[in-house]
């Protein structure tokens, strides 16, 4: 009985459907928290977690079972059957991208709470203060 | 056992997620968000890429979490929602 | 419910409809693929071997898609420009209103010159195994974080950090152009790169130059965020 679940969520396409299904139910999540929140802060917290979901999306249908990582290592002497490197490189750079978003974002909030002492989205309505 | 471990993270990245969002306190909101990092840097090291998963454990969870608890910190209010 | 509340359970329940689907068509297409495809990342890892480099990552970020990086560094230039712009003030000083914890001093004066070592260790030796220049700039900078909240004697002199960066800066761009002079391409591998040196520290040519170069620029930029935002106004 274990043994043919084990085997079943094992497969290929089941596992590549598990990772879609799973990012795109955190997609949603994030996507949710955004649309009703009213804080400033948590708006960006919902915008991190939607940035998680898309890196694992990427990382996780580039993936195949039985290959390596890509870098040599003990008992590891050549290039071959290994992962591929280019989705790496491409989610490394986004990952310092969108901190510095969020960075520039919160430093923003802190200006705007000194100016007016306004946090919440809702009142926020006023060109000048 | 590989299929397993992926199943059970994603259902726990979930329910975490569900229960940042939903918190009033900003403070325990932001440890949470901590918690889905380090959930995805376990998945990211299932997937056999370990330059990713060292890249988010530094910055989507050690730089971006401090850079949060610092700007609650200057908006004075971060125990209210 | 309010008007407030259906417009966003309608989108995302919407969203929610049109995922289904997509993954349904995703899954089908997915049974039908064939067992081996041919992908980009065989032909990168082939001419990977000619450079010399034992991580694949670093040879890609660096070498191959050396202008991404060049661009993700002017990036994070431009979000430390608009964080110091946005946080100014005539009068600063540090949020700290009584000494800080004798836990916080006794274990920030053991752990930070670990951390700032550990960080450089990762800055260097990018090309060997897994790390680089992002994550050990990083990691420096949160033990620049670490003391700069533990004690109320450390300061951070911005003309020191201001020409750290300058100088880093620069020197990228000028690496390559001096590719460009000398092998007809920018940012060329124009030091010498032999196979019979993978694995040592002294490998690939420019790469782990420019990864170093790299970490310094990101360390100096992450160490000035943390100390803009540490700070507030005198009459506050």
């Amino acid at each position: 009985m274990i043994e043919t679940i084990l085997n079943f969520l094992n497969q290929k396409e089941v596992i590549q459907a598990t990772v879609v299904i799973g990012s795109m139910g955190l997609f949603l999540i994030g996507l949710f928290g955004l649309l009703t929140q009213r804080h400033f802060i948590k708006l960006f917290i919902s915008i991190e977690i939607m940035e998680v979901s898309i890196f694992l999306l990427f990382i996780g249908l580039s993936f195949q079972r039985g290959l390596t990582a890509p870098m040599l290592g003990d008992g590891i002497k050549t290039f071959t059957n290994m992962n591929d490197p280019i989705p790496h490189a491409m989610i490394l750079t986004a990952i310092v991208i969108g901190m510095a978003v969020l960075a520039l974002g919160v430093s923003m909030a802190i200006e705007y709470h000194k100016l007016t002492g306004i946090t919440d989205v809702d009142k926020m309505n006023r060109l000048r203060n | 056992m590989l299929g397993l471990i992926i199943l059970g993270t994603f259902i726990a990245m979930i329910l975490i997620a569900f229960k940042t969002i939903i918190e009033p306190k900003l403070a325990h909101s932001v440890v949470l968000s901590m918690g889905i990092g380090l959930s995805s840097v376990m998945l990211f090291v299932t997937f056999q890429s370990p330059d990713v998963a060292l890249t988010q454990a530094v910055i989507g969870v050690g730089i971006s979490s401090l850079i949060f608890l610092m700007g609650l910190k200057h908006l004075r209010g971060g125990y209210e929602s | 419910m309010s008007l407030k509340r259906t417009i966003p359970m309608t989108t995302v329940s919407g969203f929610a409809v049109s995922a289904f689907f997509v993954v349904t068509i995703l899954n089908i297409l997915i049974k039908n693929m064939p067992s081996n495809i041919y992908r980009a990342g065989d032909e990168l890892l082939k001419l990977n071997s000619s450079e010399g480099v034992a991580n694949a990552v670093t040879t890609v970020v660096v070498y191959f898609r050396g202008f991404d990086t060049l661009g993700e560094i002017a990036v994070l230039f431009i979000a430390s420009l608009g964080i110091g712009l946005v946080l100014k003030s005539t009068t600063k000083e540090k949020i700290e209103s009584e000494e800080s914890n004798f836990m916080l001093k006794t274990g920030a004066k053991l752990l930070s010159p670990i951390i700032l070592i550990f960080g450089l260790y990762i800055m260097i030796y990018g090309h060997l195994s897994v790390g680089g220049g992002f994550q050990g700039g990083v990691i420096i900078a949160s033990g620049v974080l670490l003391l700069l909240t533990s004690s109320n004697h450390f300061h951070i002199s911005h003309r020191v950090v201001e020409r750290l960066e300058t100088f880093a800066g620069v020197s990228y761009v000028m690496i390559g152009l001096i590719g460009l002079i000398v092998m007809d391409s920018f940012l060329g591998n124009f030091l010498p790169h032999n196979i019979s040196q993978m694995g040592l520290l002294l490998s690939g040519g420019i790469i782990p130059i420019i990864y170093i170069i790299v970490g310094i620029k990101v360390g100096s930029e992450m160490s000035v965020i943390v100390d803009n935002m540490l700070k507030r106004d005198i009459d506050d």
